[in-house]
């Protein structure tokens, strides 16, 4: 008499759910990404205590680098064929020239008056050249504007 | 064994002889496994990649060019940021200036614009200065409740002020 054995079972476990909520968290996440194009430059946030979020469309970004050059851009790939030519669409943001700036920001805004302006500047970058873009952009009669940062840490 | 239920597709040796012979019915297994790997790894990709938060702005009106302002002087504030980043301010007439740190600098405001609700701050900074510099003093502004405050260009003269002051 032999005893009786425990039977072994392969152990299935049934994946299916796993699975469904894997794919359903896939989608989301293929669907919700926006690729960026890529930056020209590193820019590095300065930090503060603001609370307003960066709009998500309609934005036009000067950036300013820390050595000082500036670059504008826009989120909108029709409209930086528009005002940077085909053969610059691709590129996220195109370095300006100071005195061609007004001009630009007046050609983008007449093209899309939702357009938000925001500066990025970089955290190292020097206040002059903060001060020149501020007063083309009191020229050019936008006077609301964003500066982009990151929530400070405490 | 016994209570096969039918699904299980093992395979009998014995069959009874009274029973019809089927064709045999085999649950079609797929493996699975690697599908759920791609789906996997795709998943972790675009979870890691994507930025949930967007970045925090800062709202600044400024004034149409055109307008102009007149202030009585005991109502103006001015702070002074120089290359370093040393802050000093005055308040009217810019005779003398005196040096703050910027860790007071909060409360300083608050308590300057308790005393005179009319207080006006004008920004001054050194065009050697940081942006960062730039955005920490308005950063300061906005905490301390003052929501009115203008940017100016740093004369010479205020730079020979604040030469004086660091004296």
């Amino acid at each position: 008499m032999s005893k009786i054995k425990p039977k072994r079972h392969g152990v299935l476990i049934d994946m299916t759910p796993l699975v469904d909520v894997a794919f359903l968290l896939l989608t989301f996440f293929m669907l919700t990404t926006q690729f960026k194009p890529p930056e020209e430059v590193q820019i590095e946030l300065p930090s503060s205590n603001s609370q307003f979020k960066l709009p998500e469309s309609d934005v036009m970004t000067i950036t300013l680098s820390k050595d000082g050059r500036i670059f504008l851009g826009v989120d909108s790939q029709k409209l930086r064929r528009r005002l940077f030519g085909p053969e610059n669409e691709l590129k996220g943001s195109i370095e300006v020239p100071k005195e061609r700036l007004g001009e630009l920001l007046i050609q983008a805004r007449t093209a899309n008056l939702k357009l938000r302006t925001v500066i990025k500047g970089d955290k190292e970058a020097k206040y002059g050249v903060a001060e020149d873009v501020m007063n083309i952009l009191q020229k050019t009669m936008i006077t609301r504007f964003n500066l982009v940062t990151n929530l400070e840490q405490n | 064994m016994s209570g096969g239920g039918g699904a299980a597709p093992e395979p009998r040796k014995h069959g009874k002889a009274k029973k019809r012979k089927k064709s045999r019915r085999l649950g079609i297994r797929i493996d699975m496994t690697p599908l759920v790997d791609v789906a996997f790894l795709l998943l972790t990709f675009f979870m890691l990649t994507t930025s949930m938060s967007r970045p925090q702005t800062m709202e600044i009106n400024l004034p149409p060019d055109e307008t102009k302002v007149d202030v009585p002087e005991s109502n103006l504030l001015t702070l002074f940021v120089n290359a370093k980043g040393d802050i000093f301010w005055s308040i009217g007439s810019f005779q003398s200036a005196k040096r703050i740190e910027f860790v007071k600098l909060r409360a300083f405001l608050k308590e300057q614009n308790t005393a005179n609700p009319k207080l006006i701050t004008l920004l001054k900074i050194d065009r050697e200065g940081k942006y960062n510099t730039m955005v920490n003093m308005m950063d300061e502004l906005n905490l301390a409740n003052v929501t009115r405050f203008s940017l100016a260009p740093m004369l010479e003269a205020d730079k020979a002020l604040i030469l004086k002051a660091q004296s």
